[in-house]
């Protein structure tokens, strides 16, 4: 009951403090409008000249556009705001300020994951989900209930794989303070835009094993399409509780070594 | 005088810069990257047959120099000049004795030599990897010169008037984000432009921002003809004055406005 009530506030500090730039909100609009345009565009472009690419049509690729860009919005909704406020540039680590977040009686995890948020971010989430809508009705199959619930759980999956990731790069920067880990995941993680079956063998292994990405949107939009087998939401939903088991631990040995910064 | 000023500001900020290394470094990682997703994913759609007239080897070799050519014109000092002028820095550009498009220049040359010090070795490593196909011919290499640096050009005083636009708006820089996913989408990184559906194609070859990225790589790759090639240098040239010009106007009308916020 306490977790949510805090998870309240810490929303509407964060949306108070949004709020106060107008200008702001349309330039985010601009932002939102194009990646939906460049990324929907992108694949149009890629099937305007061919049918299928290793199994997946333009609906069934158009789907996992839409898992990517829900996932990001959930990311850009609370998880990436309050890691970035730590790991990025000029982070609480690097600057010292991670001090009085410690300081606070509450589990720093749980702190530093929920309490930032970016409320603009639902606008993100509504416009991943119109497009997912569109493609699952290109895809002009009916799903069943059973494909409803493995789509929802390999959704769910590859938040909190996404989530773990984030966590464990994030925790990285108490061992070197100022190299910016969460970018280099960027770059990878925007490589979840395409099918992992569309890129080249060694990479789909990385992209599958090291830095699974691709579980992340390519499992549930095979879900949608019918070609996911249970052997694979099992195995990627244990996958996804093994990373944030991993990560939490990472995240705590790196904060036994943070020793503060300037003071 | 103004060679030796200007080379003294190319040396010292070059010696800053490396000091970042390896926060370039990273930046330059980020950049690569969409390029290069798109890389494998029109050489994968290829797979054994051609695409457009393209093979699989053509992909590579398009993609593989137009990772170079878009980090030889990418002009990040655009952004910063936004800056410059919102928070009052541009005084201390202002008092020396040079126009401050020489300072953004200066950082241009070199940021270009660190940003290539990372790309070079890396598209030589995926060359080897990728096996690009590419036919050389004498007049195509020559050719692709004159076009490099009138696509550096242009891109950089479209990017640099557009930031001037500062003096007048707060929040200028959403149009720098408008610009990118434009040359995204008609400058050949989504496709090569001769794969664009028919209206996209059409507004690529019309507005400048094929002739910021695509042009050149097009005439390397040997896809133009020669009046291919000289229809383009014309728009090249003509989008280049206008940039040009609009960066004079600009100019002298904002500067009169300038009233060094903060100083």
């Amino acid at each position: 009951m306490r977790t949510f009530r805090l998870i309240g506030q810490f929303m509407r500090a964060s949306f108070q403090e949004e709020a106060a730039s107008r200008t702001n909100f349309f330039v985010n609009l601009l932002h939102s409008i194009l990646n939906l345009g460049t990324g929907v565009l992108g694949v149009v472009v890629l099937f305007g000249q061919i049918d299928e690419v290793q199994g997946w049509n333009l609906a069934s690729t158009l789907a996992l556009l839409g898992v990517y860009l829900i996932v990001s919005a959930l990311r850009g909704l609370f998880i990436g705001p309050g890691l970035d406020a730590l790991a990025g540039m000029d982070g609480k680590i690097w600057s010292g300020t991670f001090d009085f977040t410690i300081l606070r009686p509450l589990n720093t995890q749980f702190l530093v994951s929920v309490h930032k948020w970016r409320l603009f971010a639902i606008l993100d989430l509504g416009l991943g989900l119109g497009v997912l809508g569109a493609a699952v009705a290109r895809l002009g199959v009916s799903l069943s209930a059973g494909q409803v619930v493995a789509f929802l759980l390999a959704l769910f999956a590859g938040v909190l794989t996404l989530y773990a990731i984030l966590l464990a790069f994030a925790a990285l920067v108490f061992w070197s303070p100022g190299v910016l880990f969460t970018w280099v995941f960027d770059a990878f993680f925007q490589m979840a835009r395409y099918p992992v079956g569309m890129y080249p063998g060694w990479l789909r292994l990385v992209l599958t094993w090291v830095i699974p990405v691709g579980i992340i949107t390519t499992v549930p939009a095979q879900a949608l399409s019918g070609s996911l087998t249970p052997g694979m939401l099992f195995g990627g939903l244990g996958l996804a509780a093994l990373l944030v088991v991993g990560a939490s631990l990472l995240f705590r040995r790196g904060l036994r070594r943070y020793a503060s910064a300037s003071s | 005088m103004k060679t030796r000023a200007g080379w003294a500001l190319i040396r010292g900020l070059w010696l800053s810069w490396l000091q970042y290394r390896s926060f370039f470094f990273l930046l330059a990682f980020g950049w690569m990257i969409p390029p290069l997703i798109y890389l494998l994913v029109w050489s994968t759609a290829a797979g054994e047959g051609t695409i457009g007239g393209l093979s699989r080897g053509a992909f590579v070799a398009y993609y593989l120099v137009l990772i170079l050519v878009n980090q030889v014109t990418y002009s990040q000092t655009n952004w910063t000049v936004g800056d410059l002028i919102r928070y009052g820095q541009m005084n201390r550009v202002l008092l020396r004795p040079l126009p401050p498009v020489y300072d953004a220049l200066a950082s241009e040359f070199a940021g270009k030599v660190v940003f290539l010090a990372f790309d070079l070795p890396v598209v030589a490593l995926l060359a080897l990897i990728l096996r690009p196909e590419l036919e050389w011919t004498w007049a195509n290499g020559l050719a692709f010169l004159p076009a490099l640096v009138l696509a550096w050009g242009l891109r950089f005083l479209w990017g640099y008037w557009l930031a001037l636009l500062a003096f007048w708006a707060t929040r200028a820089d959403a149009l720098l984000a408008l610009q990118d996913a434009l040359v995204f989408l008609l400058a050949g990184q989504v496709a090569p432009v001769a794969l664009l559906p028919g209206f996209l194609q059409t507004l690529a070859k019309i507005l400048p921002f094929r002739y910021m990225v695509a042009f050149p790589v097009e005439i390397l790759t040997g896809q133009l003809d020669l009046a291919g090639m000289q229809t383009g240098f014309a728009f090249q040239a003509g989008w280049l004055s206008v940039a040009a010009g609009l960066y004079l106007l600009l100019w002298r009308a904002g500067l009169r406005r300038y009233t060094a916020v903060g100083g």
